[in-house]
């Protein structure tokens, strides 16, 4: 299964939600960000190298707590990479490795539409913010546009009470309330999942109600 | 349905241009395919075929009176009629809005994807994701320049104190007494011929590229064909992109660096009484 973490804007916590649920999921978790990569790198190829055609995509797999397939930083990496070779990509390691999150960049640009395009189901990152939900609207259209099924939505570091009954709405899908936690910010630097570091956490506890949603 | 064309020929490359014309009163669905013996080559966005393209031909969707023009190549020589409408069949009016009928469009046998169109349609749909070059230019450029100025301000530094000053005069008066010719050559003759050299590939590179500039069909194909293909081509134009970009700024530099230049004034005869 491929599942897409996606978000209109950039900063809302898409890579941490991703790093999170792909630890609860025990799934590999990519860095399909090319233009701002954020999760941890590391030698040897990465997605950069596998999208020009320079890697398998098993060789840029860096094994860890989350199996990570980290993305280079260059902008003439991210200028190199050929998209259309991302769906072969991902595909290769579902194949190995069963389950796939990918952590989608923010925008509508053809780096974000092409992993939802290749996902079987989505998940929106959204900031209680009303400018952060507009943009996680046109992403939704987005993703329906290309048939990536949302199964949920996250509402990511809360610290008030959000209004959830209204994004579940205006989303179309279930939300669920991440609230803000210090050790999911710190989750991915360390690579220590709040699922495992504090099990008993409310984001813990929200995190294994999204990855409950997804299709089996 | 009216259909017009021409068909040119060059470099066995076969470009064929057509005028659809729905001239009854209602929307049809028109599939017009080549005649051609061989696979159409046609309109592509970031590699993938325009929507309702296949290797056959085109299915269009036309409102009342609409005209549409369209073309595509093929390896194929050219017949006449190089294109027929294969069937016009009338349409439901409230149907598809767009162009192009989807529901016409063959799903791609060769793609085993499973969301068939969908990556293709990101593609093709979607704004371009790759950084724009001059970001990656500018990318490169600071670091070198980055690189420099660290390099200069280390010798910036060295030569703030006095005695390194004048070791470092020394030993060029030492170079230059010993043997004048040998460390002139030495010290500038690579440089000066590197800056030659890359002057000389510049001005070829320009060149190259004004000889395709508003070139005719005939000369256009010439130039691709030596050039060794389009992808050859486009190399050569973005090379010629950033030639220019670092011709300015060389041009730049040097006129405020002559300027500077021109309003120094050494008082040697002041110095000499000093010493």
């Amino acid at each position: 299964m491929i599942l897409a973490v996606a978000g209109g804007k950039g900063g809302v916590g898409k890579t941490t939600l991703a790093y999170n649920v792909a630890a609860a999921l025990d799934a590999v978790v990519i860095d399909a960000d090319l233009g701002m990569a954020d999760l941890p790198g590391g030698r040897g190829p990465d997605l950069h190298d596998v999208l020009a055609g320079g890697a398998d995509p098993i060789e840029a797999l860096r094994p860890g707590r989350v199996d990570i397939v980290p993305c280079g930083r260059t902008l003439a990496g991210a200028r190199a990479c050929d998209l259309a070779a991302l769906e072969g990509a991902v595909t290769a390691i579902e194949q190995t490795h069963g389950i796939v999150v990918l952590d989608c960049p923010a925008g509508r640009r053809a780096d974000a539409g092409v992993p939802l395009a290749i996902a079987d189901a989505c998940l929106l990152v959204v900031s209680p913010r009303a400018f952060a939900l507009a943009d996680a609207i046109r992403t939704r259209a987005l993703a329906r546009e290309l048939d990536a099924g949302l199964v949920g939505c996250a509402i990511n570091r809360i610290t008030a009470e959000p209004p959830t009954a209204a994004i579940a709405d205006a989303l179309g899908a279930p939300a669920s309330v991440v609230p803000a936690d210090p050790r999911v910010g710190r989750s991915v630097s360390e690579e220590r999942p709040v699922v495992d570091a504090a099990p008993e956490s409310d984001a813990a506890v929200a995190i294994r109600e999204l990855v409950g949603r997804m299709p089996k | 349905m009216n259909l017009a064309w021409t068909v040119e020929r060059d470099a066995d490359v076969s470009l064929v241009r057509c005028r659809v014309h729905n001239d009854s009163a209602v929307p049809r669905r028109v599939r017009i395919e080549s005649q051609l013996e061989g696979p159409v080559l046609p309109p592509r966005r970031a590699g993938v075929p325009e929507a309702g393209w296949d290797e056959t031909g085109v299915t269009l969707r036309l409102k009342p009176d609409e005209r549409r023009a369209l073309g595509f190549a093929a390896l194929a020589p050219p017949v006449d009629p190089p294109v027929a409408v294969v069937r016009s069949p009338a349409v439901d009016p409230d149907g598809c809005h767009s162009g192009i009928d989807s529901e016409a469009v063959d799903p791609d046998p060769e793609t085993c994807s499973r969301s068939p169109g969908s990556v293709r349609d990101a593609l093709r749909d979607l704004a371009e994701h790759r950084p724009p070059r001059a970001a990656i230019a500018a990318d490169t450029d600071t670091g070198d320049a980055d690189r420099r100025e660290n390099e200069a301000g280390i010798r910036a530094d060295g030569s703030d104190d006095g005695p390194d000053i004048r070791g470092d005069d020394c030993s060029a008066a030492d170079l230059t007494n010993g043997d004048p010719g040998s460390a002139n050559t030495d010290l500038e003759s690579p440089s000066r011929a590197a800056i030659d050299e890359w002057f000389d590939a510049v001005e070829h590179r320009i060149g190259r590229a004004e000889r395709v500039t508003d070139a005719d069909l005939s000369t256009a194909t010439d130039a691709v064909e030596s050039a060794g293909g389009v992808d050859e081509l486009a190399a050569l134009d973005e090379r010629v992109e950033s030639d220019a970009e670092r011709l300015r700024d060389l041009s730049d530099r040097a006129a405020s660096l002559a300027t500077r230049a021109e309003a120094t004034d050494t008082p040697i005869e002041a110095l000499e009484r000093l010493s």
